[in-house]
């Protein structure tokens, strides 16, 4: 007998053996108990977590001799039959390889007939998505008025293809991806009874790096094994698996932000030396540069238990916010132009040399302390170097924050010294320790609004949403060049539209809204009057608050007057409150107020409200209204009923509107 | 056949062999001998009368019937491509035609067929990344669960590129490629003239076409681009159009150019053209980089038209005069 592979040899025969889906076990054993029967299932949910496995259960369930039941014996000749996959009353239909109409046609035409030997006649289309328009039609008239003895299981990783019309007739079941503790658990399991040795630490790793998904986990154990000559252990897991964190994009943007070409070519060389794919580098370095942008407008909104939070906010601190947005947008047409480059790495290498060729550092010498300049005037504004140039003062300055960057991959970031000499410290060789999951920023994952319909059973990916819907949180008007017309040379004007690297509609498109309204009612011409309102100030400075963003989110407001602010800071952020950050707040304070402000910045806790946490608050509360819609909604209230169907409050996300 | 810089991988593999998955996915940069890995791989699971190390014995049935691609119990499942362009590895930035359903089909339907001889049934997928999505998802199936014996090699460049539905069904298997100095021996075993240079121009992978005609042009090109003056520039164009080289080539040759330009500009690295140190040291000095990615944006336009039979000659001349305002400005201080 030849090896089977652990995905196949240890797919679940029974409810009971599942991991991970209990809400859809209680769900459908309740009914099969109970005999309400659907006509029509649909399983939905990411490559690996169980659809098929579900599918041939419940054919099992519906057909085992013992009767109808959510526990097949697993021994009478139907169950034995349809284990094996020659159950002549069970179609498994492969929709990807049977695209066309004729197929479906055909099975629809022996579903009339009755079953030969089972109660039921099943048919599992697996992969529905990938039916023809004219097959999803064909298929319509049957799921209507389906023959009594007929049942459809439908399984897809993507029900958007999945027309509404087919949908509408179907029961539906939303899998979730596994936990990390899930998949690590589980693999656990199965090297006992495979009698392999193993580390823990190393199950721990593959659970992250399978993102989800059980299959994933399983297959990874597979090459773990053979990687490691039958031992799995942490060492080797991690030889293997690579990259599986973000650690290298920190170190990427951080050169970046230092202007250092030689050490982002040498990152570079060394991703390719990994064999870290460099089209998934440019597409985490934009998720990253999203959530960067969320750090500078929205610090609350980044998570507290986000992994990378401290570094995150350090990184915020070193890149003004109009060139995260032109980052941004360069890692997004980069990762368009990498199948044009030479080579994928040339085309990598040119991605990070557009960025530095638009650093403030190149295009405009001073232009870190002055954020505001926009890039397009900055680029039309060239200052040709020979050599990497050296960073500026101003970038230089963010010690704590550099010290912050390099003891990143510790396994406590929080409690490592800041007080290291940022050379020494960055050059560090990062100790690889707990890597954050692959999947934890997945840009894809669209932004459920939390009052809506919601199909059969109300359920979410179990992960916890580390990320915040970046472009759904501040939804004002996209960054327009027209903004800062007055700003820029008449003369520069006609080269603008050369200069602009790319296409500008094309950009919007893929650009997430940046908090750019204060550029519209910055205009205003009567003498500012403030009010006392400390966050309210915070928030009309917004992107001008640039580096000194983290400062400005983390105080509260002390005592003031027209001419001399005092703040206090708490000493978790004692960092963020240096003289450079005090210097940019000034700068930013006197342009709103039109006159030079005293700025005193103490440290000590008050135990009041700062606007970071006004933020967090105002999101909480938006939460718990989401919270009690959902609750008090009766088609929920019907699910959590009848179908045994949980809400899982902390997948709940409140719709942000502005 | 196995180049000098996979021996390890193979070794690596052979531990594998006792726990055989349903799929490997091979994965390395291109022009590193992925597909040959792949192949010789196939050879030695259909060889009848294996050797030491797995290596397949060349002259059994099996391995007569691989070596004239009649074996019946191997199937390779690839773009349809030119009699001439077979058995060579996907070229970068080249858009290759795509790998469609019915031949995946046709596949399935093969792998459901029992063997012709005793052993097992291989297919070998290259490159993975073309498959189209109708294509791919139909390979789901039969990856998760293949019929006994049958045993699918997938080569790609990055898993990631894959649909993640195709990778999880897959166990991956990182390909070496090869240092800068067995890249250079075995060039020079080839007898490839001026190895060193055309490594460093194929960006250290060393499986490329060698065409010294070719390579005699390029080198009058980026004399060319050393020197940029209008006079150079019109002769630039000129010589790429009495040879009716596509455009494809000369804007390799640019784009490559760019490349070191800028690296050695704004990171002091030289990637393609080492041996032309001084000149690009030259120029840098007069390098404006903000010109310089606007003249790699008209090359990123161009590009997708490499392959047209447009006006090859005012292209390029187009092209070429972005190329100048590189050097307009002078030096700033
Ligand atoms: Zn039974
Ligand atoms: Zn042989």
């Amino acid at each position: 007998m030849s090896y089977q592979v652990l995905a196949r040899k240890w797919r679940p025969k029974r409810f009971a053996d599942l991991v991970g889906q209990e809400h859809v076990v209680r769900a459908l054993s309740n009914a099969l108990n109970e005999e309400r029967l659907h006509h029509a299932y649909l399983l939905t949910g990411t490559r690996g977590v169980g659809k098929t496995t579900i599918a041939r259960i419940l054919a099992k369930s519906l057909n085992c001799e013992t009767g109808t039941t959510a526990e097949p014996c697993g021994e009478c000749s139907a169950c034995r039959q349809i284990d094996a996959g020659r159950f002549v009353d069970l179609l498994e239909i492969d929709a990807a390889s049977n695209t066309g109409i004729d197929n479906i046609r055909e099975v629809l035409e022996n579903a009339q007939y009755a079953p030969t030997s089972g109660r039921f006649k099943v048919y599992i289309i697996d992969e529905v998505h990938m039916l023809s328009k004219s097959a999803f039609n064909a298929m319509l008239k049957t799921l209507e008025e389906p023959p009594a003895h007929v049942k459809f299981i439908l399984a897809t990783t993507d029900p958007q293809k999945v027309p509404v019309t087919v949908l509408s007739r179907c029961l539906q079941f939303s899998l979730r991806n596994m936990t990390p503790q899930q998949v690590a658990g589980h693999l656990a399991h199965v090297l006992e009874v495979e009698q392999q040795s193993f580390e823990p630490a190393a199950l721990a790793l593959l659970g992250r790096a399978a993102a989800g998904s059980m299959r994933d986990a399983l297959s990874l154990l597979d090459q773990a094994i053979a990687y490691g000559m039958g031992e799995v252990r942490e060492e080797g897991v991690r030889a293997m698996l690579g990259a599986v964190d973000r650690r290298y994009l920190f170190v990427l943007l951080d050169a970046l932000a230092a202007a250092d070409g030689p050490r982002l070519m040498a990152e570079a060389e060394q991703l390719a030396q990994r064999g870290i794919g460099f089209d998934s580098v440019l597409a985490e370095m934009a998720v990253l540069l999203q959530q960067l942008a969320m750090a500078q407008t929205v610090p609350a909104a980044i998570a507290d238990d986000e992994p990378e939070r401290e570094a995150l906010f350090a990184l915020a601190s070193l890149i003004a916010p109009q060139d995260v947005q032109l980052y941004y947008q360069i890692a997004i047409h980069g990762r368009k132009d990498l199948a044009l480059a030479p080579d994928e790495h040339a085309g990598f290498n040119m991605t990070l040399l557009r960025m530095l060729a638009f650093h403030p550092a190149h295009a405009q010498p001073d232009s870190v302390a002055a954020p505001r300049s926009n890039t397009a005037a900055a680029a039309t504004r060239p200052a040709p170097v020979a050599m990497p140039a050296q960073p500026d003062a101003g970038v230089d300055g963010s010690a704590a924050a550099r010290a912050l960057l390099a003891g990143l991959g510790n396994r406590k970031p929080a409690s490592r010294p800041a007080a290291q000499e940022p050379g020494t410290a960055a050059d560090a060789e990062p100790e690889p320790a707990a890597p954050a999951p692959l999947a934890a920023p997945a840009p894809a994952q669209p932004v459920t609004p939390a009052v809506s319909a919601v199909s059969a059973v109300a359920v979410a990916p179990a992960e916890p949403v580390v990320t915040a819907p970046a472009p759904a949180v501040i939804a004002q008007a996209a960054p327009s060049v027209a903004a800062d017309d007055d700003e820029r040379d008449d003369e520069d004007e006609t080269e603008l539209d050369n200069t602009a690297p790319w296409d500008e509609t094309e950009a919007e498109e893929a650009m997430p809204a940046y908090a750019m309204a204060e550029e519209s009612t910055a205009v205003d011409a009567a003498p500012y009057q403030f009010d006392g309102d400390w966050g309210g100030l915070v928030t009309q400075l917004g992107t001008r608050l640039g580096a000194s963003r983290m400062l400005a989110h983390n105080a509260v407001l002390k005592g003031w007057s027209q001419s001399r602010l005092e703040l206090a800071v708490p000493d978790s952020f004692r960092h963020m409150a240096t003289r450079d950050y005090q210097e940019k707040l000034k700068t930013a304070l006197a342009e709103q107020f039109g006159h030079t402000v005293e700025l005193v910045v103490t440290i000590e806790e008050l135990g009041l409200e700062t606007p970071a946490m006004q933020g967090a608050r105002h999101r909480q509360e938006q939460l718990a209204q989401a919270r009690i819609c959902l609750e008090n909604d009766p088609v929920i209230q019907q699910l959590v009923r009848d179908m045994g169907a949980t809400l899982i409050a902390e997948t709940i996300q409140p719709v942000q509107e502005l | 056949m196995l180049f000098p810089w996979q021996l390890q991988d193979w070794q690596r593999l052979n531990a594998e062999r006792a726990r055989l998955p349903n799929a490997w996915l091979f994965i390395g940069p291109a022009g590193t001998g992925k597909l040959e890995f792949a192949l010789h791989l196939a050879q030695s699971l259909l060889c009848e009368q294996l050797q030491a190390d797995y290596q397949p014995c060349g002259h059994c049935k099996g391995c007569r019937w691989f070596e004239h691609g009649t074996h019946p119990d191997f199937r390779r499942l690839s773009p349809q491509t030119d009699d001439e362009e077979e058995g060579k590895e996907a070229k970068p930035g080249r858009k290759l035609p795509l790998i469609k359903i019915e031949a995946v089909r046709q596949v399935i339907e093969f792998a459901h067929l029992t063997a012709h001889r005793a052993g097992q049934r291989i297919v070998v997928v290259e490159p993975a990344e073309n498959l189209n999505p109708a294509a791919a998802n139909a390979l789901l199936k039969i990856l998760e669960e293949p019929p006994q014996d049958v045993l699918f090699l997938l080569v790609a460049q990055a898993a990631q590129r894959l649909l993640p539905t195709i990778r999880s069904r897959c166990r991956q298997f990182p390909l070496s490629a090869p240092s800068p100095a067995q890249a250079l021996d075995w060039l020079r075993q080839q007898g490839v003239s001026n190895a060193e240079a055309e490594l460093a121009h194929n960006g250290g992978a060393p499986l490329f076409d060698h065409d010294p005609v070719l390579a005699k042009l390029r080198s009058q090109f980026i004399d060319g681009l050393g020197q940029p003056t209008f006079a150079s520039i019109l002769n630039l164009a000129e010589l790429v159009d009495k040879q009716k080289l596509p455009l494809a080539i000369p804007l390799g040759w640019l784009g490559k150019w760019l490349h070191d330009l800028a690296g050695l500009s704004l990171a002091g690295i030289v990637r393609y053209h080492p041996e032309q140190q001084a000149v690009l040291q030259q120029l840098v000095l007069r390098c404006d980089p903000v010109a310089l990615m606007r003249c790699q944006d008209a090359l990123q336009q161009l590009a997708p038209f490499g392959q047209h039979t447009l006006n090859t000659r005012l292209q390029l001349e187009a092209l070429l005069m972005d190329y100048l305002k590189i050097f307009a400005g002078g030096r700033q201080g």
